[in-house]
């Protein structure tokens, strides 16, 4: 009953949208309905489940401190936890069926060009504090995440086409935005930003300080939301402590007020190990990331015994993937720079790594082989397409050959023309065990080719640092796409993009295939017929697989656990899996 | 006697480090890809129907991968090849079912090859990085200890200096200036002064405390009387005094030294993976699995416990000895003075 | 019988005492600005800095550049150092970036969880390591003895790392102890409470256990030196019970070399154990200087490393008054 009480809440919410988006958009039938969410995960208490027991508390880990309260600052995973408790957005992105829902506002229309939207604010909704959400509100947000001074790192994912969005205030429960270029992916990108009391925060915002409000050590009452939660405790190095938001805007259908829960405990474990201890031996309710493979045995024992139950939540969304520097010039005389920033070598590299015996050694088995950056995981933008060619060595070799790498001297290893050993360095994170192993499997693998590889392992900060100084010559790193649309993660397809990390920045394309990447990107974004878009993505795709500016191996299965006194979970691949609904989330006492 | 059998334990590790190529059945690098964190497959000589058989093995067979199961596989006996391929015994069948004596690594690899290789850079590491702390504490302690005055404190502020050095720190700084890949001798004498000179100021204190009270003994004046030089009184008399502190802080200092490799290479300054030593191997096993579920992997413990208690032995064995033992050091401090008087 | 020579010297005691502290506390103030001033340059010269690390993969340049000038690390570091010398002389250590507060309160507060842990360990391995090396040093053979020598040189083979998470694991198996943090959330924030310690069994204990096996060695390897000497053997002989010998005449002299190392221990113990307080998540100033190296979070490094050298030149300082002690001939 409990379960299907927010199943109905989500429909809702889904007609809602799809009521708005179809009379917005009938003119450009540019609205792409989903089926229903379907299901990812045993999720038990679906079938016949008593109401969803209120109150209790809930104890969850992170493995880092947040590094701030403002969510416009702070870029990590753990800021963005604990501003997902306790602010909200104007739409949500539902991870479990990966479309957008109402949530601060309650519906919207677009006008017929696409252009500009205008969003109708619940009403009655309130902070923290009592004061009541206006549009005021929404611009203020807005203002804060492009103030130059704030320097916030959202402004670069609430763009469309590198320009920003006009927000105007139209009435106190109406909120006008107008995209600078048409843009696909339309509010999706509204996901990124949370409402932030302009009453509490405004005076900063003119001061030019406001990228150090809200800092860590803000008395946790002057961090006002609209979220299910309110911080009311923070013991750096130890845990937060989140109590019930009463002041909650959102009802569970039976119109009962959410969120069920009393209180959420975040201890901070910095041992994933410790982590895993205090799960089996129910000190924590749950991890707020996946169990690693080297884990799961020990939570599947927990969970046959019935003290936890463990989701397989499916292929992950962001496999590892490993990239050479293809910066022009980056090797200087290095006589290297003949072959290591050739399309073969990666094409050779591609072939040759058995990702069967990747997935065996680094995810215990439990992963599959990929060959580019959208996993299956992806619903929508997955092409299934890609060519998936098997591991085959004497290709590798003769692909090799084609750029003067052939064993010269005999001795079952690579040279080039001069003689000298084809050797390169392969950079990747110290301490995170699927890049670690991943890229030992590579390094094994690629000695079968003939190509000897060093692994260097760096602790993160160094490895970021080498990356944005273009200091290296290639990576196995894991970068996290911010969304399953393509058109909000720019930043990593167009060759001007941040995250386009083989060659970040770029003035104009280097190559012809980075330039027809953008070209049909920038159509991509812009279009507004899904078709289309899909079929652009998937041209995309293709260059994309066959050029392999980063090579993709594996992606693991994600597997998460919570203590069986957890229900109503609504478990999603992508993080914080089981707390990205923190408000529908219920413990038995 | 205990001297005896410390001085064999350590006969055997050095042989065994020495021996390696010959002695482990595969190479350090080797990976059996079906076979993670497998348990040591036990050589047996009697089979299932109670015939008895030259020693064979039974092959593991993966009945769970997520969980890293296993079960031995006894419907064939696979018999143990010896000295073949320049090895000492493998199994007959190396592709299928290795010998893995002490099991495998994460990474399916033999965990008592690894072991015999990495014994090479753990042994060697500590014993020269040991023997450097000692000497560079041994000495600037003396001097400490004996001189005295703005010397002593010159020498002793500089050793709390050292100690209070964050590493980790003085390790990520050196690891930003060095190259990115360094040669394994490289890092090995890299490692090796690191070691020592982080090592140094626990010795050098103890040794100044000794010398200091010593120098005021009795036979140290008289030798000092009698005219030995400063160099003499202090190399012949004093140091031999601490002799017994310097012991036991090499058992202190040489597990401390193979372990620290480990935390060393975790800012990228140690040997790079495909090598073996016994720090690196305890650091991929912590973790909780390996408790519960593979403990051949904390064999390196083992290792390193019986190493330290060879040296034990060797260094410290008069210290079982009762009241009506002299120790080596006492004993030797009346005769030389009356070899002065 | 040895401490003839201090009591003929005691007319003078005051005023070399004095003077001796003066000196110690005059090296202490050095040590703690030389320690601070190679910190932050090793802080620097570490790769990557505070926004690269806090922005991580994919920030675009401008925005690192925009944080390092709000954060004014932009400036050059002869400037940077000259003016956190300046704060610093006015006992303002700067701000944690990672915290986003002054490290001049941030240390104290982790400082006092670490002085809670150690000082436990700490008693907890000189009562329990100190007796047992008197006995295994004073002692023939003996199964016991050998036990316990067995037993001191297996904790110091294992990696301190190895010891916490093996003690977490027994104690998350056992479900007998809380196995992370300090205390419950909701319990009372400030004194001593059976949950504090509840929660410091186990780390307390993975620092005791190899520290206790250390004392042990070095006590019994001393005591055993000690109990040959002449003036133990004619104590023995005049009759005096051997008991008496050991544990008040002998172990003065047996307990010389913990002396002298113990400053150091509880110097280094009192700045913090990396391995112990990750794994046991013990918010002390070891897991904050990893977490401020991690974020290279310079000030907050160089303030824990400053707090330690303060602990360290306390520790040598007690080792040797220690020393002095059980031994009055060390002084001068």
């Amino acid at each position: 009953m409990g379960q299907l009480l927010t199943r109905q809440t989500q429909h809702v919410g889904i007609i809602i949208a799809v009521a708005a988006a179809l009379a917005a958009a009938a003119a450009t039938g540019a609205c792409r309905s989903e089926p229903p969410p379907a299901s990812t995960a045993p999720v038990a208490t679906r079938s016949g489940a008593p109401a969803v027991p209120r109150g209790g508390t809930l104890v969850a880990s992170i493995r880092t401190e947040p590094r701030s309260f403002n969510r416009l600052v702070g870029r990590d995973s753990s800021t963005e936890l604990v501003s997902s408790l306790t602010q909200a957005k104007l739409v949500r992105i539902n991870k479990m069926t990966q479309e957008v829902e109402p949530w601060l506002a309650e519906s919207w229309t677009r006008s017929p060009d696409g252009l500009r939207y205008t969003l109708k604010l619940r009403s009655g909704v309130v902070f923290s504090d009592g004061q009541p959400l206006t549009s005021a509100d929404v611009v203020f947000a807005f203002d804060a995440v492009y103030d130059e001074k704030a320097g916030s790192s959202l402004a670069d994912s609430l763009q469309a086409g590198g320009k920003r969005l006009n927000v105007v205030a139209a009435d106190p429960q109406t909120v006008v935005i107008t995209f600078p270029a048409p843009f696909a992916a339309g509010l999706r990108l509204l996901d990124n930003l949370p409402i932030l009391p302009r009453h509490k925060l405004d005076a900063a915002l003119k001061a030019g300080t406001f990228a150090n409000a809200w800092g860590l050590s803000t008395p946790p009452s002057e961090i006002v939301g609209l979220g299910p939660f309110v911080l009311t405790e923070y013991l750096p190095g130890q845990h937060l402590i989140l109590n019930r938001n009463p002041r909650y805007f959102r009802k569970a259908a039976d119109g009962t007020d959410l969120p069920y829960l009393d209180r959420i405990t975040i201890e901070i474990i910095p041992d994933q190990n410790a982590e895993t201890l205090r799960l089996e031996a129910g000190q924590i309710d749950m991890m707020t990331s996946e169990i690693a493979p080297e884990a799961y045995a020990p939570i599947k024992r927990a969970a046959d015994q019935g003290r936890v139950r463990l989701f397989d939540l499916g292929v992950a969304l962001n496999p590892d993937s490993l990239w050479f520097n293809l910066k022009p010039g980056a090797f200087g005389a290095d006589p290297r720079a003949a072959w290591l920033q050739r399309d073969e070598l990666r094409r050779a590299v591609s072939l040759a790594v058995d990702r069967k015996a990747f997935a065996d050694t680094v995810f215990l088995g439990a992963g599959v082989p990929v060959y580019g950056p959208i996993t299956e995981a992806n619903r929508t933008w997955y092409w299934a397409g890609i060519p998936q060619p098997s591991a085959d060595l004497d290709g590798a070799k003769q692909v090799l050959a084609t750029i003067g790498l052939s064993d010269r001297d005999g001795d079952g290893m690579l040279e080039d023309g001069n003689g000298r050993p084809a050797r390169f360095t392969l950079l990747t994170q110290k301490g995170r065990p699927s890049v670690e192993r991943g890229s030992n499997v590579i390094r094994d693998e690629l000695k079968k080719i003939g190509l000897v590889v060093d692994v260097v392992t760096l602790d993160a900060t160094a490895l970021i640092e080498r990356i944005g100084t273009v200091n290296y010559e290639a990576i196995y790193f894991n970068a996290l796409m911010s969304d399953t649309d393509p058109a909000l993660n720019p930043d990593f397809w167009f060759s001007r993009g941040s995250a386009h990390f083989w060659n970040m920045a770029q003035k104009a394309p280097a190559t012809d295939w980075e330039r027809r990447i953008d070209e049909l990107m920038t159509r991509q974004i812009a279009s507004l017929d899904e078709a289309e878009r899909k079929r652009l993505f998937d041209e995309v795709q293709k260059i994309f697989a066959e050029y392999l500016p980063a090579i993709y191996f594996v992606a693991p299965r994600v597997y998460v656990a919570a203590s069986s006194r957890v229900t109503n979970l609504t478990p999603a691949v992508s993080r914080p899996q089981l707390l990205w609904s923190p408000d529908t989330v219920a413990v038995t006492p | 006697m205990t001297r005896v059998v410390g001085l064999a334990v350590l006969v055997v590790a050095i042989v065994a480090a020495l021996g390696a190529p010959v002695l482990a059945p595969h190479a350090g690098d080797q990976s059996f890809r079906g076979l993670l964190n497998a348990p040591p497959t036990r050589p047996h000589v009697r089979g299932d129907d109670g015939t008895w058989h030259r020693p064979f093995i039974y092959r593991w067979t993966l009945v769970n991968q997520l969980e890293q199961r296993y079960e031995e596989d006894r419907s064939a006996r696979v018999p143990l090849a010896w000295l073949s391929g320049g090895r000492l015994v493998q199994s007959a069948d190396e592709g299928r079912a290795p010998l893995l004596l002490v099991g495998a690594d994460s990474y399916g690899r033999d965990v008592f090859s690894r072991m015999l290789f990495g014994a090479r850079i753990s042994l060697g590491l500590a014993l020269v990085a040991a023997l450097g702390a000692t000497l560079i504490g041994s000495a600037v302690g003396g001097m400490a200890g004996y001189v005295g005055g703005a010397t002593d404190d010159l020498l002793m502020r500089a050793s709390d200096f050292l100690i209070v050095l964050p590493a980790m720190y003085v390790v990520l700084a050196l690891r930003a200036v060095l190259p990115l890949v360094l040669a394994p001798s490289t890092v090995f004498l890299l490692l090796s002064v690191i070691f020592a000179v982080v090592g140094a100021p626990f010795i050098a204190r103890g040794v100044r405390a000794i010398v200091r009270s010593e120098r005021t003994l009795d036979y140290a004046s008289a030798a000092s009387a009698l005219g030995a030089g400063h160099l003499r009184l202090l190399a012949r008399h004093l140091l031999p005094a601490a002799r017994g502190f310097v012991a036991v802080e090499l058992t202190l200092l040489v597990p401390a030294f193979i372990v620290a490799e480990a935390t060393l290479s975790y800012v990228g300054l140690g040997f790079p993976d495909p090598m073996a030593s016994w720090g690196t191997m305890l650091h991929d096993a912590s973790n909780v699995r390996a408790f519960a579920d593979f403990p051949w992997l904390l064999a390196p413990a083992a290792a390193i416990f019986l190493v330290v208690l060879g040296l034990n032995l060797v260094l410290q064995g008069p210290v079982q000895a009762g009241p009506n033992f002299r120790t080596p050091t006492v004993r030797l401090k009346p005769d030389t003075t009356r070899e002065h008087l | 019988m040895t401490s003839g020579p201090a009591e003929a010297g005691h007319y003078i005691l005051g005023h070399y005492i004095l003077r001796y502290i003066l000196r110690r506390l005059a090296f202490a103030v050095f040590l703690v600005f030389a320690v601070s001033s190679v910190s932050l340059v090793l802080a620097w010269s570490a790769p990557g800095d505070y926004p690269t690390e806090s922005l991580g993969i994919g920030a675009r340049p401008e925005t690192i550049e925009q944080t390092r000038e709000r954060l004014g690390l932009n400036r050059p570091l002869g400037e940077q150092y000259r003016d956190w010398l300046a704060r610093a002389a006015r006992l303002d250590f700067g701000r944690s970036l990672l915290y986003d507060r002054p490290v001049g309160d941030l240390i104290p507060e982790r400082a006092v969880n670490t002085a809670v842990l150690a000082l436990t360990a700490l008693l907890a391995a000189t009562l329990v390591g100190l007796p047992l090396g008197v006995f295994t040093g004073s002692r023939r053979g003996g199964v016991p003895a050998g036990a316990i020598r067995g037993a001191s040189l297996v904790l110091l083979s294992m990696p301190p790392l190895l010891t916490s998470l093996l003690l977490v694991f027994v104690a998350a198996r056992t479900g007998w102890l809380p196995i992370g943090g300090m205390r419950s959330p909701g319990a009372p924030a400030g004194g001593i409470t059976i949950d504090l310690l509840q929660h410091l069994i186990v780390p307390s204990l993975a620092l005791a256990l190899p520290l206790a096996a250390m004392f042990e060695r070095l006590a019994a390897q001393a005591m055993a030196e000690v109990v040959g000497q002449p003036f133990v053997l004619a104590a023995l002989a005049r009759g005096v019970p051997r008991r008496r010998v050991v544990w008040r005449d002998a172990l003065k002299a047996g307990l010389r070399p913990v002396a002298a190392v113990y400053g150091l221990v509880v110097g280094t113990l009192l700045g913090g154990s990396f391995a112990v307080e990750i794994i046991t998540a013990w918010p002390g100033l070891g897991s904050l200087m990893l977490a401020a190296l991690q974020a290279r979070d310079v000030y907050l490094v160089v303030g824990c490393a400053g707090a330690g050298s303060i602990f360290l030149a306390f520790g040598t300082l007690l080792s040797d008054a220690a020393l002095a002690l059980v031994d009055p001939r060390v002084s001068e």
